[in-house]
């Protein structure tokens, strides 16, 4: 049959396909076991000539890392639970209440999401340190716990449920609160993985917000303390940036493999699409 | 703006039959009592929203507004502990960011990276996920995770190996145009070819997310369609184009209006791999305001922030309407 | 600002904004030079912290060690900080008024920093004159001292001495054209694609060709130091000389924008360069061995004088422990220390005496480096340099690469520093 062909050549191309999408990944991790002397090398050599677990023993031994690995996840496991949590709230009542001053929250919401980061960041800086939350872990997190992006997701994906829980809850005497935790945000498993995941990634990569704000190294998140000690003044050390690069990038690699499936169901059932 | 609000739910989903709700512009059926509900409502709704109004209140808001205040101002990086011992300027950092010859070059810049990265971005992701949703049984766990990796490899590595990628004389781009004959740029030194590059290397970065994002639009093409037209006799490009694609547009808005919305704002690509150059050719927007930011110049760069915004808006704008025409 | 809670901030812009109560005072600011008081004698007490970026912050704290043996009472907490965003990290805590009591600073930064009024000036008490000139003239602003350096480097021209053997140079050229028929020279005869690695312009390359304007007699600021000063006729000449390197094809004006210095070296393909000392250990690892290159002063043209770079110390207006903090800072400039610290780090000593030691003096490359520093020349120090040299460095880009006219390009460079102004 035709079809058994066609898929044959199919994964011939994909996979030539793949490969060159994932070859910059796989040179990341076969890099960091190279020597800087090797990683300048001209022409570039693909597997590690002399592999060597220096960059790693560097990068645990010397740096605090655990530390900068606990905070990292401090920090993103709280961003993405107060997004989770505060978004769907919005999002439902958005969604499914009626109430004065629905629209204008909504084109607020929506208006935001398209204001550049860059415009809050001095300002935003100026705040927390007034406030007394410079150099602390909730300084770190406070500012990212709510997302337009967050309650837009989770608006358009209640939108999406049947109304009819709604008014079946009214009728059994439910409060308006217990309706939401009790019925509708069980329902919400896709677009929370979608959230989680995007929040997560955003949060474990932050990079800029956690440099200024954490002002000690007991308070540097992992992508900080990468930059840190890789980059020098005239010269970056390329195996210890490629080393913590693969640190890095492992959990979230884990977490996306663990939700992936979730994860497109929601975009599929948010209503986003 | 409203738009996207009430064109979104109406597209089918395949979670299969259960009716849905046409969305929040609905009212609830009135009923007895309406007004003791409606307030009962009301309060639930604002408890609902109260955490996040506080937070979104203080910490975007504000920053918002101060920095808004500030586009209208001389500030500069000394004035920050007395923000308001500032002139105002009215729109002199408008005029200003306008008739700088580099601001105007890097407003060229980003246009063009939109005009070309965002279809060829698209393409890549339609493409990708139209392969791993109908054309394979096997491994697509496997294919989705490994295009998916770009989008989760940090930025430092990606620079670093991209670099090399692009070299002129070994870089792995020119020894493959070299198989077919072609003299490969000298991609990042040249100022044609920088911006080439790193449509290619955002392109690469970004199909991902968009990939994921198509192959759940595609969840709701029905399977049936396509074999009543194959029965018909309908070549798979045909079926593309004319059941798939019509069925997929909004997803197709979607992606597009997400993907303009992240490239007009582009700032990573230019800012590890060519520092904006060669020749400011590949300086954006974004990047210019960062600058700006840099030398202390908060006013100016406020101002510009504030054009990238109004720029993003209309964009944004202009794809919704085209999206209510289309549907 | 004080501290004050966001709501009484909102109100007060919420004010600010209705009432359009807004303006500048009138004079103010760091315009005018400081007095600066002297400290206490006696020991550091209490506790310092301290940033220090990269490679330096990383291992500040091995060093911190002796310097709290010897001052029992004192405990230093060095934070480091990445070099990349240093700059904004900085800015930013002094915007909020949460700097740290001392800081390895950048020497290009002090003006600006001065001008935010964030900078203690150096008591009396600390002998400038035991610094490398042009490293001390960085921490100059207005007339006041406002820190002092900490390290130094200076930018010589490496060179292969195997090849340039091949090419027939045996002695290091006296001038400018003698530099130029070496570079070609080794093009012709020993193999090089391209003879001299010039940057072709771009963010950084003022490094590189200033030391030749310097050597031709150039100034940076004239009207007193009220200006900047980019379209004087020895900065002409040093460009036209520079751009020649491109249009002669010496130097590759399409080269990437991630230089490959290491590697073209290593393999001859560009056999030399413009750099400071840390390419030494750089090429080194590479493969590149000792007695197959050396270094050498930029030719004169009338006197040779290179661009002295590094870092310095500052202690902030802000400290809260300020003597103690001047105390660390005049340690860290003791001879020995910075002899040690030169073992620790490969940083060179900033302050003179401490090149006696056998360490740097036995090393024939790092002495070339020392003499140089002698004359060694920084830029002014404006807080708007940054801003200032970011145009003449897109106009270099422009003569290198496309040939532009070098006259219209630094009179172009000029207006655009002059409607930056001085910042002063």
């Amino acid at each position: 049959m035709t079809r058994t062909r066609s898929q044959w050549w199919l994964y011939a191309v994909l996979t030539i396909v793949l490969l060159a999408v994932i070859a910059p990944f796989v040179w990341m991790v076969l890099g960091s076991f190279k020597t800087q002397g090797e990683l300048l090398q001209t022409p570039p050599t693909w597997w590690p000539q002399t592999a060597t677990l220096d960059n790693y023993t560097r990068l645990f031994s010397r740096l605090n890392f655990s530390q900068y690995f606990v905070n990292s996840t401090i920090v993103a496991v709280a961003v993405t639970a107060g997004n989770l949590l505060f978004c769907s709230m919005v999002g439902y009542a958005l969604a499914m209440l009626d109430f004065p001053g629905r629209r204008t929250l909504f084109l607020v919401v929506m208006g935001t999401l398209l204001i550049p980061g860059v415009v809050t960041f001095v300002p935003l800086f100026v705040l927390v340190t007034n406030v007394g939350l410079a150099n602390s872990l909730p300084g770190l997190i406070l500012p990212f716990l709510v997302s337009p992006f967050g309650v837009f997701l989770m608006r358009q994906y209640i939108s999406g449920l049947p109304r009819d829980l709604l008014d079946a809850g009214r009728v059994d005497g439910a409060s308006e609160l217990r309706i939401f935790a009790r019925i509708f945000l069980p329902l919400c498993g896709p677009a929370l993985a979608t959230l989680g995941i995007l929040t997560f990634l955003g949060s474990w990569n932050n990079f800029l917000w956690p440099l200024v704000v954490a002002q000690e190294e007991s308070k540097y998140t992992l992508p900080v303390a990468l930059a840190l000690y890789s980059k020098g003044q005239n010269s970056t050390q390329y195996g210890l940036l490629l080393a913590g690069a693969t640190v890095v990038v492992i959990p979230v690699l884990a977490i996306f493999l663990a939700f992936q499936r979730r994860f497109i169901e929601g975009i599929a059932t948010t209503g986003i699409k | 703006m409203s738009s996207t609000t009430e064109v979104t739910p109406s597209g089918a989903t395949g979670r299969g039959s259960s009716p849905r709700g046409k969305g929040g512009d609905t009212r609830p059926a009135s009923n007895p009592g309406a007004g003791a509900s409606r307030r009962r409502q009301g309060l639930a709704a604002w408890t609902l929203a109260l955490p996040f109004c506080l937070l979104f209140l203080v910490f975007t808001a504000w920053p918002v507004i101060q920095s808004l205040f500030m586009s209208f101002t001389d500030t500069r990086s000394r004035d920050l502990r007395t923000p308001f011992a500032v002139d105002i300027v009215g729109l002199d950092n408008f005029t200003k960011a306008f008739s700088d010859p580099i601001f105007r070059k890097s407003m060229l810049n980003t246009a063009y990276f939109v005009v070309v990265g965002v279809p060829l971005t698209m393409a890549m992701a339609l493409a990708a996920a139209v392969a791993l949703d109908k054309g394979i049984t096997k491994l697509r766990g496997l294919f989705r995770l490994g295009f998916y990796t770009p989008v989760i490899t940090s930025i430092v590595a990606v620079a670093v190996v991209w670099r090399f990628l692009l070299e002129r004389d070994y870089g792995l781009i020119n020894t493959v145009l070299g198989w077919v004959g072609i003299d490969g740029p000298n991609w990042l030194g040249d100022p044609n070819w920088a911006m080439p590059g790193l449509i290619l290397m955002a392109s690469w970065r970004n199909f991902g997310t968009g990939m994921i994002i198509f192959l759940a639009g595609l969840q709701a093409v029905p399977w049936m369609l396509h074999e009543a037209a194959a029965i018909d006799g309908a070549g798979a490009w045909q079926r593309f184009r004319h059941i798939t694609l019509p069925l997929l547009r909004p997803t197709l808005l979607f992606v597009s209006v997400t993907t303009a919305i992240g490239y007009l704002q582009f700032f990573e690509e230019p800012f590890v791999m060519t520092n904006g150059g060669p020749l400011n050719s590949t300086i954006s927007m974004s990047m210019y305001t960062y600058k700006q930011f840099g030398f202390g110049n908060y006013g100016l760069a406020s101002a510009m922030s504030y054009i990238i915004f109004v720029i993003v808006a209309i964009v944004t704008a202009i794809q919704f309407r085209l999206l209510r025409e289309n549907t | 600002m004080r501290r004050t809670s966001a709501a009484a901030v909102a109100t007060l812009t919420a004010a600010a904004l209705a009432l359009s109560a807004c303006g500048r005072d009138n004079g103010g600011g760091a315009g005018s030079s400081e007095t600066a008081k002297d400290i206490s004698s006696g020991k550091a007490t209490g506790t310092l912290t301290v940033w220090a970026m990269g490679n330096e912050g990383d291992i500040l704290p091995d060093l911190m060690k002796d310097f709290e043996a010897a001052n029992p009472g004192v405990k230093v907490n060095v934070t480091a900080i990445p070099w990349d965003s240093a700059h904004d990290k900085f800015t930013t805590a002094i915007t909020a008024g949460t700097t740290p009591d001392a800081a390895m600073v950048g020497s290009t930064w002090m003006g600006e920093f001065a001008g935010l009024d964030a900078l203690d000036p150096v008591p009396p008490s600390i002998d400038t004159s035991a610094y490398f000139e042009g490293a001390q003239k960085t921490n100059e602003v207005n007339g006041t001292n406002y820190g002092v350096p900490w390290y130094v480097e200076t930018r010589l021209i490496f060179y292969r001495t195997d090849l340039a053997k091949k090419a027939g140079v045996t002695e290091a050229p006296k001038d400018w054209e003698g530099l130029k028929s070496m570079a070609k020279a080794m093009q012709d005869k020993a193999g090089a694609k391209f003879g001299m690695g010039f940057q072709a312009g771009g963010q950084g390359s003022w490094q590189s060709i200033m030391p030749f304007a310097w050597s031709d007699g150039a100034k940076l600021t004239k009207d007193d130091g009220k200006a900047y000063n980019f379209d004087s006729p020895e900065m002409l000449e040093a460009v036209k000389y520079y751009q020649s390197y491109f249009t002669d094809g010496i130097s590759d004006k399409a080269a990437p924008a991630q230089p490959t210095t290491e590697p073209d070296f290593k393999s001859g393909r560009v056999p030399m360069f413009i750099s400071g000392p840390w390419m030494m250990s750089a090429v080194e690892k590479v493969g590149v061995k000792k007695d197959q290159y050396d270094v050498m002063p930029v030719p004169a043209k009338t006197t040779s004088s290179s661009f002295v770079g590094g870092s310095n110390f500052a202690v902030f207006k802000k400290s809260k422990n300020r003597d103690s903090a001047w105390k660390l800072v005049q340690w860290l400039s003791d001879p020995k220390v910075q002899a040690k610290w030169y073992g620790m780090s490969t940083d060179l000593p900033s302050v003179k005496s401490a090149w006696d030691d056998p360490a740097l003096s036995g090393d024939p490359k790092l002495k070339k480096f020392g003499t140089a520093l002698e004359t060694a020349q920084a830029p002014p120090s404006f807080p708007t340099w940054e801003q200032a040299v970011a145009g003449f460095d897109t106009e270099m880009e422009k003569v290198t690469k496309q040939g532009a006219d070098p006259a219209a390009a630094l009179k172009s460079a000029q207006q655009q520093a002059e409607s930056v102004g001085t910042g002063q």
